[in-house]
């Protein structure tokens, strides 16, 4: 009997528990680690971020589902791999600290045959001083995030119905920060609310962000044809910013959060503030900083991972300028060079660089985009893993490895600019492939017929779907597994 | 004004029309039943 064990239960690793178990049955051991007892729909937290949701509607508890699938889900934060074994072992094994009320303070070793760490972003507020719930602003990263933010919004609005100025600044809190998608959907989320109240006149909504330009999204902004020409979504984005009257600082890197008010740099080197009464602010990522160690117990934490935290996969890691980036740079299996039965996926891989154009302030500050690894490529990237290791178990090491490279996986990005089954409005995006290929694709790096923006209630109506839809496929309910990532 | 104001007051304003055919319901049913062939037909693409 092998034993997979999987490092975190959010979109990737959830994704790759299910696929396990579907394939392996009860013939082998599914083991998931993962912190917290609910699983989250990520993209619906904006909702609730608006008082438009619940957190009960975008949270559901793992336990019964995986008791239900034979899952043994172990309530715990994984603190180091241990690879090569260790002294008593020559199994590869992972400690892990319970945070399961129930065993709480517990710590134990778990072997494994095959480990998947699916640990996904670690919330770095600490790279900005004052940034985040414990500082200075808002998140709406988590749910329970999302719900403080909700009711700081009702306070604001209560403020505009007294007849109060406001400033709402929503973006991102650090220059190398990413997921500018989900701030950009949630400007338009609150600017869409404010008029739903009733009370934008008198509110001032600025959207603050790393990028170059508006619509870069971290993958280098995308080329769309319409209407006979090849527009780009900076001009797309732009007319949105536009119609809605919404203000924009670009190219902000955030140094520090005070009560009230933002201290940023700009890329020409100009520093500014922007007084705010309320600012949702996303915070960089970083890997969930595992150790690792060899069989002696030394520390080759530097040879597993990148110095960001996130694992090192099948990448090529080589620094090189941006003009000799390629499509073939990025992963294909996910698995680690060094520990064949070790696999990275979702936002816990290491990119080899970003997909924006690196820029930095004469000061040397880097801002420019990370590059986005969204739910869609997660979720893929799970359910790939899953199958390359369910292979491995039944038909050996010998078993081709199954791929799905960023560069040659399209992706759907549907930022919600409103919610309301008549009124609701949102920006839907595809582009195929994520990481443009310019051999392929010379024009733009990427397809013109698959890469598309529009707006409108329709993109709502998909949005809203894809909430139940995924809901209903992470409960594991009759069918699931043909509902795609 | 800024580089970042400038280049939002000169992007393209949508008509009447335009914002009329983002709400219209029966506009939407096809244009909702378009986007998601088109995100099928990308999963289906990319997703081997
Ligand atoms: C506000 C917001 C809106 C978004 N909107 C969209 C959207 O509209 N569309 C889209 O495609 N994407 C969206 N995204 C991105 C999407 O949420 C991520 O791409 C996706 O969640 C990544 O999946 P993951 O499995 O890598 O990480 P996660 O889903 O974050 O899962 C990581 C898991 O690992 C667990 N974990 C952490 N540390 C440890 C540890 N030490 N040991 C064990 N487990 C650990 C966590 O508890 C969690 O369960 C959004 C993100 C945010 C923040």
């Amino acid at each position: 009997m092998a034993r997979v064990v999987i490092l975190g239960a959010g979109i990737s690793g959830h994704t790759a528990a299910l696929h396990l178990k579907r394939r392996l049955k009860r013939a082998h051991e599914v083991i998931v680690v993962s912190p917290n007892a609910d699983w989250n729909w990520i993209p619906s937290n904006i909702w609730v971020g608006v008082g438009r949701m619940t957190t009960q509607q975008v949270t559901f508890p793992l336990r019964p589902i995986y008791r239900r699938k034979g899952i043994d889900f172990r309530q715990a934060r994984a603190a180091a791999i241990r690879p090569e074994g260790d002294g008593d072992s020559d199994s590869g094994s992972v400690d892990i600290a319970y945070t399961d009320p129930v065993r709480l303070g517990e710590e134990e070793r778990l072997t494994y045959d095959f480990l998947i760490n699916a640990t996904g972003p670690k919330l770095n507020f600490a790279a900005t001083p004052g940034l985040g719930p414990d500082g200075n602003s808002l998140s709406v990263c988590t749910a329970k995030h999302a719900e403080q933010t909700a009711a700081a919004f009702d306070k604001v609005v209560e403020a505009l119905q007294r007849g109060e100025r406001q400033t709402l600044v929503v973006g991102v809190g650090h220059g190398a920060c990413t997921c500018e998608g989900a701030a950009f959907e949630y400007t338009f989320n609150v600017e869409n609310e404010l008029r739903a109240r009733g009370v934008r006149e008198l509110a001032d909504v600025v959207y603050l962000t790393n990028e170059y330009d508006l619509g870069d999204f971290g993958v280098g902004g995308m080329s769309f044809a319409q209407n006979g020409f090849v527009t780009s979504s900076k001009m797309w984005t732009e007319s949105l910013f536009r119609e809605r009257n919404v203000r924009a600082i670009l190219q902000a890197h955030v140094e520090r959060v005070d009560p009230g008010v933002i201290h940023y740099e700009q890329l020409d080197g100009t520093k500014g503030s922007l007084e705010f009464d309320f600012a949702m602010l996303l915070p960089p990522f970083r890997g969930a900083d595992l150790k690792a160690y060899d069989r002696q117990g030394g520390d080759i934490t530097a040879d597993l991972f990148a110095p960001n935290g996130f694992l090192k996969v099948d990448a090529d890691y080589a620094a090189k300028p941006f003009e000799d980036w390629k499509a073939e740079d990025w992963p294909r299996t996910y698995q680690c060079p060094l520990y064949r039965n070790v696999f990275g996926v979702g936002i816990a891989f290491a990119p080899p660089h970003p997909i924006s154009r690196p820029r930095s302030s004469p000061d040397g500050t880097v801002i420019s985009p990370a590059p986005p690894r969204t739910g869609m490529p997660s979720g893929v990237m799970g359910r790939v893993v899953a199958h390359s290791i369910a292979d491995r178990i039944e038909r050996g090491e010998t078993a081709p490895l199954q791929t799905a490279s960023m560069a040659s996986m399209g992706a759907a990005c549907i930022a919600s600019a409103g919610a309301g089954m008549r009124t609701g409005s949102a920006a839907a995006m595809t582009m195929y492939p994520i990481v443009p290929d310019t051999a392929r694709f010379p024009v733009s790096g990427r397809s013109l017929k698959e890469t598309t923006g529009e707006i409108g209630l329709g993109a709502h109506w998909t949005k809203l779907l894809l909430h139940y839809l995924f809901i209903y496929k992470a409960k594991g309910r009759p069918g699931w597994f043909l509902i795609p990532e | 004004m800024d580089d970042a104001a400038r280049s939002i007051a000169e992007a393209p304003l949508p008509t009447r029309r335009t914002l009329r055919a983002r709400s219209s319901l029966p506009f939407q049913v096809l244009r909702f039943v378009a986007f998601n062939i088109r995100m099928l037909r990308m999963v289906k693409k990319g997703h081997h």
